[in-house]
C-alpha cells in the first residue's frame, strides 16, 4: 500500500514538474534524452572504451615528472613532513581559538568533528584513493599511509603548543618554526633534484602555492600604496599595477623565458621554475592589490573615525581595524583569483616548457605504445579531474573561512 | 547677526574652573562652505556642555574638530593644555585623552564586545591582556552588559551597542567625552538606556561635550545649554534660562519648533 501510494506521489510530482503542457512534456522528453545519452557516453568512456592504462602506465610521471628515481625517497619525506606540519597547525590554531573564546571547546563530539572533515575532504580524499588504485607499486600506499598517521599525531600535538600563555618569544618560536618546516623541507629536496628537474602535478602543485604565498602580502602593500597619502608611492603602486594587469600572462611568461636573457647576464637568470613563480608572484599581486582595494574602499569611513577617535595610529588602524574587514569582504574574489593562478600554472608549460601536468599528458600520447591511437582524451580528462579536484576543494574551503569570519556580521 | 549674546551667570565655564577645552575664534570650511565661523567656548574640567540647533548648524562640525576628525582652518584648539596641531604625535595626545561616541556606534564588526573595548588600551597604552580584560569587564558592568562580552556587535541591539561605544571610550580613561548625537540611531525605546548612561558618567565627574536633540537630556545634565545656527554659535546659557527665557530670535524660533 505504502509503495502504490508513493508511486501515485511520484506520477503526481512527474506530471506537476515535467508534463505539466505539452511543450513541457516535449522539452522534458528532448532533454531527458540528451541527458541519458550524456550519462551513457560517459559512463561508458569512463567505464569501457576509455584507454586507461595510459594513465596507469605513466602515473608517476604525470604525478611527479622525471624526479630522479634516486631521490624520490626525500619527497616521500616531504610529503609525510607537510601532513605532519598541516595536523601540527589545524590542532595549534583550534587550540589558539578555544583559549581566545572564538571557538567552543566543548559541545562538538569527535565523531561530530571527524564527520565535519568528511565533508570537507571528500572529495580529495577519493581522488588521492583513485590514485592509489592506480599505482602499481606499494610506494604510494606506503606513503599516503604514512602522511595520514603523521597528519593525526600533528592534530593531537599541536594543541599543547597553542593552549600555554605564548610571550613574545614563544610566539615568535612557534610562528618562526612553523614557518621554517614547508621551506626547510624544499631546500632538503632542491639541493638533491635542482628545480628544473621537478615536473608533473607537484610542480603545478608548487608553482600555485608559491606564488600564492608570495602574492598575498605583494598584493596588500600595492592596495595601500595605491591609496597612499603619498604621492611617489601613490604613482609608482598605480603604474605597475596598470602595467602588469594591461598584459597577457602569456606573454608575461614569454618574455620570462625568452626576453630575460637580453637584459641580464647568464649567470644571473635564475632558473626556469623560479622565473614561472616570479611571473606569477607579480601578474597575481596586480590583480589582487585591485581586490583588495575594493575590499579597503568597502570598509566604511565611521570605522576608520572610530579606529582614530580611540588613539590608534595610522598603522593600527589599517592592521587592526581597515584591512582584517577588507579581506574579509572580497574573500570569494581573492580566492577566485588563486583558483585561477593555480590553472593558470598549465601556461608555464606552454610558454616555459616546464614538464608540469599538461605538458606532460600531450607528452605521454607521444610515447611509442600509445601513438597515434587518440588517446588525449583520457590524458586531457585525468588532468582536468586533477586541477577540478584541487580547485573546488580550494572554493569550497573559502566559503567556509567565509561563514567563520562572518560572525555576528550578518 | 549680531555678536552671540551670553547670559551674564553663563559666561564662565562652571565646574573645577580650569579649562578642559578651549576653542578660540575656530573657523571650519568645506570647499566654499562655510561650516564654522568664529567658534569660542571654553569648557572646565568635570562641566557639562550640550550643544542643540538645527541640522547643518556645525555642531557636528565643531566637536570633531577638537581630536581632529575634521581639521579646522583658522583659530586655536586646546585640550587639556595641549595646542592641537599638525603634528601627528600631538593629535594622537588629544585623542587618547578625548572619547568619542557616534550617532551610528561604529563599533568594529569582526572584534568581539570585549576586544572592542580593550583594543585601544592594549595596543595604545600597552596594558597586558589580562588587565585590559579585568578592566573591559568592569567597565561592561558599568553600563550594565557584562553578559554580552564574548558576543559580537551585530548580535546586540541599538542601544547595547551604544552603551559598549561608550564603554569602548571609556577604556582609553579619556579626561573628555565628545558625544555626536549618540541618540539619534537608536529606537525610541532603546534611548532611555543609553541616556542614563551618559547621566551616571556626568554625575561621575566627566567633562562632556554633547550633541543632541534630547532637551530633556540638557534641561536636567548640563551645566550649559550652547545653541548654533548656521556654524555659529548663537547663544550660550545655563538650562533654566535657555529653556524659559532665551534672548535670541533664532534660538526662541528653534525652541518653538522643537518643543
Amino acid at each position: 500500500m505504502n509503495a502504490t501510494a508513493h508511486r501515485s506521489g511520484a506520477l503526481v510530482w512527474a506530471r506537476r514538474n515535467l508534463f505539466r503542457s505539452p511543450l513541457d512534456g516535449a522539452l522534458t522528453i528532448v532533454f531527458g534524452a540528451i541527458s541519458l545519452w550524456l550519462i551513457y557516453k560517459t559512463l561508458s568512456f569512463v567505464f569501457v572504451t576509455g584507454r586507461w592504462d595510459i594513465i596507469r602506465v605513466n602515473l608517476r610521471l604525470l604525478m611527479i615528472g622525471r624526479f630522479p628515481e634516486a631521490h624520490v625517497l626525500r619527497l616521500v619525506i616531504t610529503v609525510i613532513g607537510l601532513a605532519a606540519w598541516g595536523g601540527f597547525l589545524a590542532g595549534f590554531i583550534r587550540a589558539r581559538q578555544v583559549r581566545s573564546g572564538r571557538v567552543p571547546n566543548s559541545g562538538t563530539s569527535l565523531a561530530a568533528r571527524l564527520g565535519d572533515i568528511g565533508m570537507r575532504l571528500w572529495l580529495p580524499a577519493v581522488v588521492v584513493l583513485l590514485l592509489l588504485l592506480l599505482s602499481s607499486t606499494p610506494g604510494p600506499w606506503i606513503t599516503v599511509g604514512l602522511a595520514l598517521i603523521a597528519a593525526i599525531i600533528g592534530r593531537l600535538v599541536g594543541p599543547f603548543a597553542g593552549r600555554p600563555k605564548l610571550g613574545p618569544v614563544g610566539s615568535a618560536v612557534v610562528f618562526v618554526g612553523l614557518g621554517a618546516v614547508p621551506v626547510g623541507l624544499y631546500f632538503y629536496v632542491v639541493t638533491a633534484v635542482g628545480f628544473d628537474d621537478w615536473g608533473g602535478f607537484m610542480l603545478n602543485l608548487f608553482l600555485a602555492a608559491c606564488a600564492i604565498v608570495l602574492c598575498f602580502p605583494l598584493g596588500i602593500l600595492l592596495a595601500l600604496g595605491r591609496r597612499s597619502t603619498l604621492p611617489l608611492v601613490r604613482v609608482v603602486c598605480t603604474t605597475y599595477i596598470e602595467l602588469v594587469r594591461g598584459a597577457p600572462l602569456f606573454v608575461l611568461l614569454l618574455l620570462a623565458n625568452v626576453a630575460l636573457g637580453f637584459f641580464v647576464p647568464d649567470s644571473l637568470v635564475p632558473s626556469t621554475s623560479t622565473r614561472a613563480i616570479i611571473v606569477f608572484t607579480l601578474f597575481t599581486a596586480a590583480y589582487m592589490a585591485e581586490i583588495i582595494r575594493g575590499g579597503l574602499q568597502s570598509v566604511p569611513r565611521g570605522q576608520i573615525e572610530a579606529a582614530k577617535a580611540v588613539g590608534l595610529s595610522p598603522v593600527r588602524q589599517t592592521g587592526y581595524i581597515v584591512l582584517p574587514q577588507a579581506l574579509r569582504n572580497v574573500i570569494p574574489a581573492q580566492i577566485g583569483q588563486l583558483i585561477s593562478l593555480f590553472k593558470d600554472t598549465t601556461l608555464a608549460g606552454i610558454a616555459m616548457g616546464l614538464f608540469e601536468l599538461l605538458n606532460v599528458t600531450t607528452a605521454i600520447t607521444a610515447q611509442e605504445q600509445f601513438r597515434g591511437q587518440g588517446l588525449i582524451g583520457e590524458t586531457i580528462t585525468f588532468a582536468a579531474l586533477m586541477f577540478w579536484t584541487v580547485s573546488f576543494t580550494m572554493s569550497r574551503e573559502s566559503q567556509r573561512l567565509e561563514k567563520r569570519l562572518g560572525v555576528g556580521v550578518r | 547677526m549680531t555678536e552671540p549674546e551670553v547670559f551674564a551667570d553663563a559666561t564662565e565655564m562652571r565646574g573645577t574652573g580650569t579649562a578642559m577645552i578651549e576653542l578660540e575664534h575656530v573657523d571650519k570650511l568645506f570647499g566654499d562652505f562655510q561650516a564654522l565661523t568664529d567658534i569660542n567656548l571654553k569648557v572646565a574640567a568635570q562641566e557639562v556642555v550640550v550643544v542643540i540647533g538645527p541640522s547643518g548648524s556645525g555642531k557636528s562640525t565643531m566637536i570633531r574638530c577638537i581630536n581632529r576628525l575634521e581639521e579646522h582652518d583658522a583659530g586655536r584648539i586646546v585640550v587639556d593644555g595641549t595646542v592641537l596641531s599638525n603634528d601627528i604625535r600631538n593629535i594622537q595626545e588629544i585623542r587618547r585623552e578625548t572619547g568619542m561616541v557616534f550617532q551610528s556606534f561604529n563599533l568594529f564588526p569582526h572584534l568581539s564586545v570585549l576586544d572592542n573595548v580593550t583594543l585601544a588600551p592594549r595596543k595604545v597604552r600597552k596594558m597586558p591582556k589580562a588587565k585590559a580584560d579585568e578592566l573591559g569587564m568592569e567597565l561592561l558592568e558599568m553600563v550594565r552588559i557584562p553578559e554580552q562580552a564574548s558576543k559580537y556587535p551585530g548580535q546586540l541591539s541599538g542601544g547595547q551597542q551604544q552603551r559598549v561605544a561608550i564603554a569602548r571610550s571609556l577604556a582609553m580613561k579619556p579626561k573628555v567625552m565628545l558625544f555626536d548625537e549618540p541618540t539619534s540611531a537608536l529606537d525610541p525605546e532603546m534611548i532611555g538606556e543609553v541616556l542614563d548612561t551618559m547621566k551616571e558618567l556626568a554625575r561621575s565627574g566627566m567633562t562632556m561635550i554633547v550633541v543632541t536633540h534630547e532637551m530633556g537630556f540638557a534641561r536636567e545634565v548640563a551645566d550649559r545649554v550652547v545653541f548654533m545656527a548656521d556654524g555659529q554659535i548663537v547663544e550660550v546659557g545655563t538650562p533654566e534660562h535657555f529653556f524659559e527665557n532665551p534672548r535670541e530670535d533664532r534660538t526662541k524660533l528653534f525652541l518653538s519648533q522643537i518643543l
